[in-house]
C-alpha cells in the first residue's frame, strides 16, 4: 500500500518510441481525435500551485498551467517557450520579466503581470502557510510577509505584498531579490511560480477544488477526491495545442492496483511503477514500458557530529566497501545509474567527479579504514520505513559487514515524520538514507540546500567556508552558466570532504497502454501531456 | 423495554467518551511532527510550519486538544484534515462507499455462509461437513491481502470478469472486494449456523413436529432453521460494524475510496481529527448495532425479556 | 480479521460444566474429550502439524544447517534448486532457511500473545464473574471501550506509536486488543459455575474467596477459554502477516513469514516461489491451530456429543 503521497522520482524520457504507428492521424491539433486518456496519480495534497510541492498535485497542475519558462523533455534545459518573452537583469538582483501577449486563463481573464504577482504574493504570505513558501525567501520583503516569531495567534504580518514585486505595465513585472541570484530565470518553471487568476482571491477554497489555469488543459468539473480529476483540452491555448481531447487523472491509493488496472486496459499512462513489478513490466510490456532518467539522487549521509564518523577517510572507506552495481542489479533490476557525483551529470560536473571513492574496492576500503583507526561499536543504519528501502539498506549493511569486518549492525527504521525529527535534532547515530530531487535544472538546487552551512537539509552538520564561498560566488555570477562553473567547483570540494556517500540516480519507470503514444516524462516526473497522441 | 434501551444508551456514553479519548490520545502519542512531514524531504519555511501547527492546535497539551475537539463536535464540527478539508465532508464522501462494500459482503456472508452451514448441519459428520469446515477455515487462514490481490489478478486482470479497481462500474465494482471482505467471516457464519441448527434439530419441538408426520423439509425449513437463525442474525448484526473496519485492507487493494483507506492514511499522517471522526462514527455504529441486535433478540425469542 | 472469528465463541454457548466433585469432574470432562479427539482425524493431523512447527520454531537447526542471514547478492531471486530447495530471495539468501527461521517469530508471536491474554482474562474475568457489582461493571466498561476500537485499526494506531517495532511491541499490542474477548468469555463461564452446588458446598465448608476462585471456579471455567485460545493463536499469526502488509509489523532484521509474504506478493508473476513457500507454511499453521481449537470445542461440548 502506498504510504505517503511523496514519490521522489523524476526523469527525462529517452523513449525508443515506435513513431511509425502514428503516421496517419498526426497532422497536429486538428481536433480530429477528441479522445480522452487516463493518467495515474496519487491523491494530491493541494491544487493551488503555490501549495503543491509533491509530485501528484504538480503533475495535474502542469497540465492546467503554463509557466513562464519550460524545461525541455529530453535535455531538461530551460526554454523560453512559456509565457515569458524575456527575463533580464544587469545585477542579478533586480529582474525584469516581459510577458508574451495573448495568454488567457480558461475563464477568459488575461494572463498579465498582475496575475503572476498575485500568485507569488499568495505563496509568500505567511498565514497562508503554503508548502511552496520557501521559494519566495529570496524575494525582497519576504520577512515582512511572515508572522513574527512568538506573536499571538491571529497576528497579521506587516505586509501582505512582497515589496520586491512591481507591476510596471500589464506585460512587465519587476522582481527585486534581497541578494543577487544568477539561477533566478531557471527556477521560474517550477510549480510555485505559476500565475493565479482573480478567481483565486475571491475564494481560495473553491479554487482548490477547481483550479483555473492558463495551460493546455482546463478542469472538467471539480476535483473528485480520491477518485479522479478530469480535464479537457483548452482550445484557446496559444501554445502547443494538446492532441488528446482530455486527460482524466485517476487517483489510486495503491500503486500496485493502478498497475493492475493498466494491465487490464483501464489506465493509459503511469509515471511510476511498483518497484517489485518492474522486471515483470519490462518483459511483458515491451515498448510500452517507459524508462527515463530521473533527477532523484539517493545517498547515505553521515552524522558528522558523531566522532566515529569525523574522519573523512572513514567515510570514504564506507563508500568504497559498497558494490553499487551488484545492488542495482539485484534489487533495482539493473535500471538505476550508480552515482559518481552529487549532482546529476545532466546539470553538473560531467564524467566521474567522485573518482575512486565511489568505485567498489573492498581491499582499499579495508586498508583505508584501518589507517583511519578503524570503526568501533555498533553500526546503526537509519532509514525511513514503509517506503521500500528495507531491502537495499539491508544489502548495503551486508556489504559493510562483509567488506569492512564490522560485526555488529543494527537497523533503525522510523516513519518519515519521526525520521525527520531525529535528523533535525541531530540524534542520528550512523549512516542515514535520504534522497534529493531537483525542482529546476541547476546544480544550485542540489548543493545549496544540502551542503551550505546551516542549510535546511544539511543533516550532516557539514560546514566548509570554502564551499559556502563558492556557492555564494555562483549566486552572484553574471549569468546562469557562469554560476554553474562555480557550483561545479563547489561540488568537487564537497566530494573531497565527503559528508555523504553518493549511491545512485534513480530512473523513471513508467508504462503506457496500447492506445497512447509519444509519452515523454521529464527529469522532474512531468508527463508532457500536450504531446501525447491517442489512437 | 423502553427503560432497557434508555439504560443501554446511558451505558454507551462512557464507552463513547472512553473510546474516542483513547484513540485521540494514541494519535497524539505518535512521535514526529506531522506538519513537517507534509513536505517530505523538501525544505519548508519555519513560518509555514508554525502557522499550520497553530491552525491545528498541535502545540496545545493533550487534554486541551481533546477539549477543543469535543467542543467542536458538540457544535457539529468534526474538524479538518491537514489538506484543509472538513472531516464531515470527507466522511460524507467516504462512508457511502464503505457501507455499500459492507452490504455486499454482508449478503455474501449471509448466502454462502448460511448455505454452507445448513449443508454441514444436515449432513453432519459426512464428507460435506468436513469439506465445509476445512474450506471455510482455509480461506480464513490465507492473509486477506494475499487473497484480495490474487483474486484481483486472476479474476480481474487475467480473466477480465470483474472491474480491477475503483467504483466506476457501480455495484458491479463492489462484487469482488465484497467477496474478499466476506471471506473473513464466512467460516464463522457457517460454523455458527451449523452448531445452532444441529442443536435445534435435536430439540423436543423438532421431534414433536417429526412425530406429527411433517415432512423433513418442512421441519427443517419452518421450525429448526427459523429458530437457528437467531444467533446467526445476532452475529451478523455485530459483524456489520467490524466489516466496516475490516475494509482497511480490502479498500486499499481495490482502490475503493472508503473510510478504511482514509483512516489508514490519516493514521500514517497523524491527522488526529480525521481518525477520531471516523472512529467516533464507527463506535456509534457498533453501539447501535449491538443495541438493535439485543432488542431484536428479544423480539425473535419470546423466552428473553428485558426489564 | 480476528474479532470476527472471535465473536463466534462469545455468541455460542460455553460448554456447561458438569456438576461433580472437583477431582472427578475434571477427569471426566477432559478425559471424555481426549477419547473423542483421538478418533478425530482432523484433530490428529493438525496436532501433528502444530507439533512439527513448534519443534521447528524451537530448534531450527534440526531442519537446516544454513544461516538465513548469509546472503549473496549474486544469487538474487533464484528459483528452487538442489542447493536452495525453496530458491533464494532478492538479497540472495537461502529461502528454505528463512522460512524455517521464520517459524520461530510467527509461532512465538502467536503463543506469547495468547498466553498473556489468557492470563489477563482469567484474572479479570474471574474477578468480574465472581464478585459482580462494582468490580464487574468497572471491568465491563473497560472491556466495552476496548471492544469499541476496531481490531486492525487499533493495531495500526497502537503500533504507529512505537518508534521501533520488534517482537515485544507487536505482542504487547495484540495482547491489548485480544484480552477483552477472552475476559468476557471467562466472565460468562465463571457466572455459570459460580452458583453450582459444589461451590456452595465449598463455601459452606468455610473456604475463602481466593481458595474458591483458584481451586474450584477458575479451573472449571477454563474449557471455553482454552478452545478460544487455540484458535486465537492461529488468528494472531495471520494478523501478524496483515500488519506487515500494512507496514506496521515487525522491522528489519526480523525474519517472519508475514514480512516474507508481504514482500513477495507483488512478485508473484516473476518469482512465485517467494509467495508460495511462506504462504503455505503460514496457512498450514493457522489452519492447524483453528481446526485444533474447533475439534477441541466439539469434544468439550457435551451437547454436541
Amino acid at each position: 500500500m502506498s504510504l505517503r503521497s511523496i514519490r521522489w522520482t523524476a526523469g527525462v524520457a529517452v523513449l525508443a518510441l515506435a513513431l511509425a504507428g502514428c503516421t496517419g492521424g498526426g497532422g497536429g491539433g486538428q481536433a480530429a481525435s477528441g479522445k480522452d486518456i487516463s493518467v495515474y496519480i496519487c491523491e494530491p495534497q493541494s491544487l493551488i500551485p503555490q501549495n503543491a510541492t509533491e509530485v501528484c498535485g504538480a503533475e495535474v497542475l502542469a497540465a492546467l498551467f503554463e509557466p513562464l519558462v519550460n524545461y525541455n523533455a529530453k535535455s531538461s534545459k530551460m526554454e523560453m517557450t512559456g509565457v515569458a518573452k524575456s527575463i533580464d537583469s544587469t545585477d542579478e538582483k533586480t529582474w525584469t520579466i516581459k510577458l508574451k501577449d495573448g495568454y488567457k486563463f480558461s475563464n477568459g481573464e488575461p494572463v498579465d503581470a498582475a496575475s503572476f504577482a498575485r500568485g507569488w504574493n499568495a505563496g509568500a504570505y505567511g498565514p497562508n502557510a503554503y508548502q511552496g513558501a520557501s521559494f519566495f525567501e529570496r524575494f525582497q520583503g519576504y520577512d515582512d510577509m511572515q508572522v513574527p516569531k512568538g506573536a499571538k495567534p491571529g497576528t497579521k504580518p506587516k505586509a501582505s505584498q512582497l515589496s520586491g514585486l512591481k507591476v510596471i505595465d500589464p506585460l512587465t513585472l519587476q522582481v527585486t531579490l534581497s541578494a543577487p541570484f544568477s539561477q533566478f530565470p531557471v527556477e521560474l518553471g517550477y510549480t510555485a511560480f505559476y500565475p493565479l487568476p482573480r478567481a483565486y482571491e475571491s475564494d481560495p477554497k473553491k479554487f482548490n477544488e477547481a483550479p483555473i489555469g492558463n495551460g493546455a488543459f482546463r478542469m472538467n468539473g471539480t476535483w473528485k477526491h480520491n477518485e479522479q480529476i478530469a480535464t479537457t483540452r483548452n482550445d484557446a491555448f496559444p501554445g502547443g495545442k494538446a492532441k488528446v481531447g482530455g486527460v482524466a487523472f485517476k487517483i489510486y491509493s495503491n500503486i500496485n492496483t493502478a498497475y493492475n488496472d493498466l494491465l487490464a486496459g483501464n489506465l493509459d499512462i503511469m509515471d511510476a511503477l511498483p518497484p517489485e513489478r518492474v522486471a515483470d513490466a519490462r518483459g511483458q510490456l515491451g515498448d510500452r514500458f517507459i524508462e527515463a532518467p530521473s533527477s532523484q539522487f539517493n545517498y547515505l549521509g553521515f552524522p558528522m557530529y558523531d566522532k566515529r564518523f569525523g574522519n573523512p577517510d572513514v567515510r570514504k572507506a564506507f563508500s568504497m566497501a559498497i558494490d553499487r552495481d551488484a545492488i542495482i542489479k539485484a534489487i533495482f533490476n539493473g535500471a538505476y545509474t550508480p552515482a559518481a557525483s552529487l549532482v546529476t551529470p545532466m546539470f553538473g560536473n560531467s564524467g566521474n567527479p567522485c573518482g575512486e571513492t565511489c568505485t567498489f574496492n573492498p581491499a582499499k576500503a579495508k586498508q583505508l579504514l584501518a589507517q583511519a583507526g578503524g570503526f568501533t561499536g555498533t553500526l546503526d543504519m537509519w532509514f525511513n520505513s514503509g517506503a521500500g528501502h528495507d531491502k537495499w539498506v539491508e544489502a548495503v549493511a551486508n556489504q559493510l559487514r562483509q567488506n569492512l569486518g564490522i560485526t555488529d549492525v543494527r537497523f533503525h527504521s522510523l516513519d518519515f515524520a519521526q525520521y525527520l525529527g531525529k535528523l533535525e535534532a541531530d540524534q542520528i547515530t550512523g549512516p542515514f538514507r535520504l534522497g534529493w530531487v531537483a525542482d529546476y535544472p541547476s546544480s544550485q538546487d542540489y548543493l545549496q540546500p544540502l551542503y551550505a552551512t546551516g542549510a535546511s537539509s544539511n543533516f550532516f552538520e557539514y560546514s566548509n567556508k570554502k564551499v559556502d564561498a563558492l556557492l555564494a560566488e555562483g549566486d552572484r555570477a553574471p549569468s546562469v552558466e557562469a554560476g554553474q562553473t562555480k557550483y561545479n567547483e563547489a561540488e568537487q570540494q564537497i566530494l573531497a570532504d565527503f559528508p555523504n556517500i553518493p549511491l545512485w540516480f534513480q530512473k523513471i519507470q513508467g508504462a503506457r497502454s496500447d492506445r497512447v503514444q509519444n509519452v515523454q516524462i521529464d527529469v522532474f516526473t512531468r508527463i508532457h501531456l500536450a504531446d501525447v497522441t491517442v489512437k | 423495554m423502553g427503560r432497557y434501551v434508555l439504560r443501554r444508551l446511558l451505558q454507551a456514553v462512557p464507552v463513547f467518551i472512553g473510546t474516542t479519548f483513547l484513540i485521540f490520545a494514541l494519535v497524539f502519542a505518535i512521535p514526529g511532527d506531522p506538519i513537517r512531514a507534509l513536505s517530505g524531504d523538501r525544505p519548508v519555511s519555519p513560518g509555514t510550519v508554525a502557522a499550520l501547527r497553530a491552525e491545528y492546535h498541535l502545540d496545545d497539551p493533550l487534554l486541551v486538544q481533546y477539549g477543543k475537539y469535543m467542543v467542536g463536535l458538540a457544535h457539529g464540527d468534526f474538524g479538518k484534515s491537514f489538506t484543509g478539508r472538513p472531516v464531515s465532508s470527507i466522511m460524507a464522501e467516504r462512508f457511502p462507499v464503505t457501507i455499500r462494500l459492507a452490504l455486499v459482503a454482508f449478503v455474501f456472508e449471509l448466502v454462502i455462509g448460511l448455505l454452507a452451514g445448513i449443508v454441514a448441519a444436515l449432513r453432519r459428520r459426512s464428507f460435506a461437513d468436513t469439506l465445509v469446515l476445512v474450506t471455510t477455515t482455509l480461506i480464513v487462514s490465507i492473509p486477506v491481502f494475499v487473497l484480495g490481490f490474487t483474486l484481483q489478478l486472476l479474476l480481474g486482470v487475467k480473466a477480465g470478469w470483474f472491474p480491477v479497481a475503483g467504483t466506476a462500474d457501480g455495484w458491479y465494482s463492489y462484487l469482488l472486494p465484497g467477496l474478499v471482505l466476506a471471506a473473513l467471516s464466512l467460516a464463522s457464519v457457517a460454523r455458527l449456523t451449523r452448531t445452532s441448527l444441529v442443536e435445534n434439530l435435536r430439540s423436543d419441538y423438532v421431534r414433536t413436529a417429526t412425530a406429527k408426520g411433517l415432512s423433513r423439509r418442512r421441519v427443517v425449513g419452518r421450525h429448526a432453521l427459523r429458530n437457528s437463525l437467531i444467533p446467526v442474525v445476532t452475529y451478523l448484526g455485530i459483524d456489520l460494524g467490524s466489516l466496516m473496519a475490516g475494509a482497511i485492507v480490502t479498500e486499499g487493494i481495490f482502490n475503493l475510496p472508503g473510510i478504511g483507506q482514509q483512516v489508514y492514511l490519516s493514521v500514517r499522517n497523524q491527522e488526529g481529527p480525521v481518525v477520531v471522526g471516523i472512529v467516533t462514527a464507527l463506535v456509534l455504529v457498533f453501539i447501535v448495532a449491538n443495541l438493535v441486535v439485543d432488542v431484536l433478540y428479544a423480539v425473535l425469542d419470546p423466552r428473553i425479556r428485558y426489564e | 480479521m480476528s474479532d470476527t472469528v472471535a465473536r463466534v465463541e462469545t455468541a455460542g454457548t460455553p460448554p456447561g460444566p458438569v456438576t461433580e466433585d472437583a477431582a472427578g469432574r475434571h477427569a471426566s470432562l477432559w478425559g471424555d474429550a481426549w477419547r473423542e479427539l483421538r478418533h478425530d482425524t482432523l484433530f490428529v493431523i493438525s496436532a501433528v502439524v502444530v507439533l512439527v512447527l513448534v519443534v521447528m520454531a524451537a530448534f531450527p537447526r534440526l531442519f537446516t544447517s544454513k544461516d538465513p542471514r548469509a546472503c549473496d547478492l549474486g544469487l538474487s531471486l533464484r528459483p528452487p534448486s538442489a542447493q536452495h530447495w525453496f530458491g533464494t530471495d532478492i538479497l540472495g539468501c537461502d529461502y528454505y532457511a528463512r522460512v524455517i527461521y521464520g517459524a520461530r517469530v510467527s509461532i512465538t508471536v502467536g503463543i506469547l500473545t495468547t498466553v498473556a491474554a489468557v492470563v489477563i482474562a482469567l484474572v479479570l474475568g474471574s474477578l468480574a464473574g465472581y464478585y459482580s457489582g462494582f468490580v464487574d461493571s468497572l471491568i465491563a466498561r473497560v472491556t466495552d471501550i476496548m471492544f469499541g476500537v476496531p481490531f486492525i485499526l487499533g493495531a495500526i494506531v497502537l503500533l504507529t506509536v512505537f518508534s521501533s517495532r520488534g517482537l515485544t511491541q507487536v505482542v504487547i499490542v495484540l495482547v491489548m486488543l485480544g484480552w477483552p474477548t477472552m475476559t468476557r468469555l471467562v466472565r460468562s463461564s465463571v457466572l455459570s459455575v459460580r452458583d453450582m452446588d459444589y461451590v456452595k458446598a465449598a463455601k459452606a465448608l468455610g473456604a475463602g474467596d481466593t481458595r474458591i476462585l483458584v481451586r474450584h471456579i477458575t479451573p472449571n471455567a477454563l474449557a471455553p477459554v482454552i478452545v478460544y485460545a487455540t484458535i486465537y493463536i492461529g488468528i494472531v499469526i495471520a494478523t501478524e502477516a496483515t500488519l506487515s502488509f500494512l507496514g506496521v509489523g515487525l522491522q528489519l532484521p526480523a525474519i517472519s513469514w508475514g514480512l516474507m509474504i508481504s514482500d513477495a506478493q507483488y512478485r508473484i508473476a516473476d518469482s512465485p516461489h517467494l509467495l508460495l513457500f511462506p504462504g503455505v507454511f503460514l496457512s498450514l499453521t493457522v489452519l492447524s491451530f483453528i481446526l485444533m481449537g474447533d475439534a477441541l470445542r466439539d469434544a468439550l461440548d457435551p451437547k454436541l456429543r
